[in-house]
């Protein structure tokens, strides 16, 4: 009974210690399901998710120095400056949905608040406002390493997804990942 | 276990002693708990991570006039699959000349169905090494197909598919088929 005891509770601190919990998603998401067993690595990665309207978030590395720095690289392209509790706000939100003229109010509003959020017209991405690619370029500018994972719906329309495609095409960033489902598992 | 070891009583004080009581612990519910824990942990450990599958795209061309590479692939040994609406997939060997209502084929995302598809135009391919897949996603297509075609390359391990846009030729054609012209 000692051993048995002693070995289930080291077990039970291994798993409390190594366990990362998902953080709640920014809107329900469901990715289409592949054959594929590769898991998602978690090295200095950057998401893009695309909901069932086509609105696109933005999430930035989990890195907080390097995030405000891709915040500071954004700010001197679109002419907009971050006072320091934007930055540290900046560093903690899970996912970005609002185009960079509202960045500054929707950083400025409290926690829960930004939780509840909803984004109506996410980061802009058409032909002539490509601020989702500039966040991708700004943040590639920071750190060449970062690695880009797409999270599309099911229901997502694919001409959204081929202009974000084309824009990525257009940077010559060509290599990102799309993050899938196991086949079977719904 | 966790059992406090009690001194033997010496014998030589005459002090009455209120009988001895034990000191084990039931340790039952406690175990109980870590283990229920150790299955909770387990469990959102392993399943938590997403799956993923890679996707590359061709570089585009930088110079405007610069012409891309001579791509023009023997129509025998390549296939186009258009993805429709409704989940719809229709495919076609064929050339502007060629194509119309008969020869653009429909079939589904079924096991029985595209993969088929696919298989039988790569055994007949005159090269089988240079067989392609040439996929061609219309705008009424949803992500999840797309994600779809894109597995059906892993399963029938062609390494060799282009995604593109449709053509407009193929595109009248698709609309007659189903039905919007």
């Amino acid at each position: 009974m000692t051993a048995m005891c002693d070995v289930a509770f080291l077990l039970l601190t291994f798993f409390i210690l190594t366990t990362q919990f998902k953080k709640p998603d920014v809107e329900q998401i469901k990715p289409p399901s592949s054959i594929s067993e590769k898991l998602l690595p978690d090295a200095s990665l950057m998401t893009i998710n695309v909901t069932p309207n086509g609105v696109f978030y933005f999430q930035p590395v989990e890195n907080a120095a390097e995030r405000t720095q891709v915040l500071d690289n954004m700010g001197k392209k679109y002419g907009v400056t971050f006072s320091t509790p934007e930055k540290v706000a900046f560093s903690k939100v899970q996912a970005i949905g609002v185009p960079m003229s509202q960045l500054k109010s929707y950083l400025n509003l409290p926690e829960e608040k930004q939780k509840d959020f909803k984004a109506t017209e996410g980061i802009p991405m058409d032909s002539t406002n490509k601020q989702l690619i500039d966040w991708v370029q700004q943040s590639l500018a920071v750190n060449p390493n970062y690695k880009l994972a797409i999270k599309g719906d099911v229901t997502t329309k694919y001409p959204k997804v081929k202009s974000l495609f084309e824009g990525l095409r257009d940077i010559d960033f060509l290599k990102f990942w799309l993050i899938t489902s196991q086949e079977g598992k719904n | 276990m966790a059992e406090v070891q009690v001194k033997e009583d010496s014998g030589k004080g005459g002090k009455v002693r209120s009988k001895k009581q034990s000191t084990r612990v039931d340790m039952t519910p406690m175990v109980d708990l870590g283990f229920l824990l150790i299955t909770f942990f387990m469990f959102t450990t392993t399943f938590s991570k997403p799956n993923v599958m890679d996707l590359g795209l061709p570089a585009k061309p930088k110079d405007k006039n610069q012409k891309p590479p001579d791509t023009e692939i023997k129509l025998s040994n390549s296939i186009s699959i258009i993805i429709g609406k409704d989940n719809k997939i229709f495919y076609h060997q064929q050339d502007q000349q060629g194509l119309n209502d008969q020869t653009l084929m429909e079939t589904n995302f079924d096991r029985e169905g595209i993969r088929k598809v696919i298989e039988q135009a790569k055994a007949n391919a005159a090269d089988k090494d240079l067989f392609t897949v040439i996929i061609k996603p219309t705008d009424d297509a949803v992500y999840k197909n797309f994600v779809d075609i894109l597995d059906e390359m892993a399963i029938t391990k062609n390494e060799r598919y282009g995604v593109t846009d449709i053509k407009p030729w193929e595109l009248a054609i698709y609309k007659k088929k189903v039905g919007e012209q």
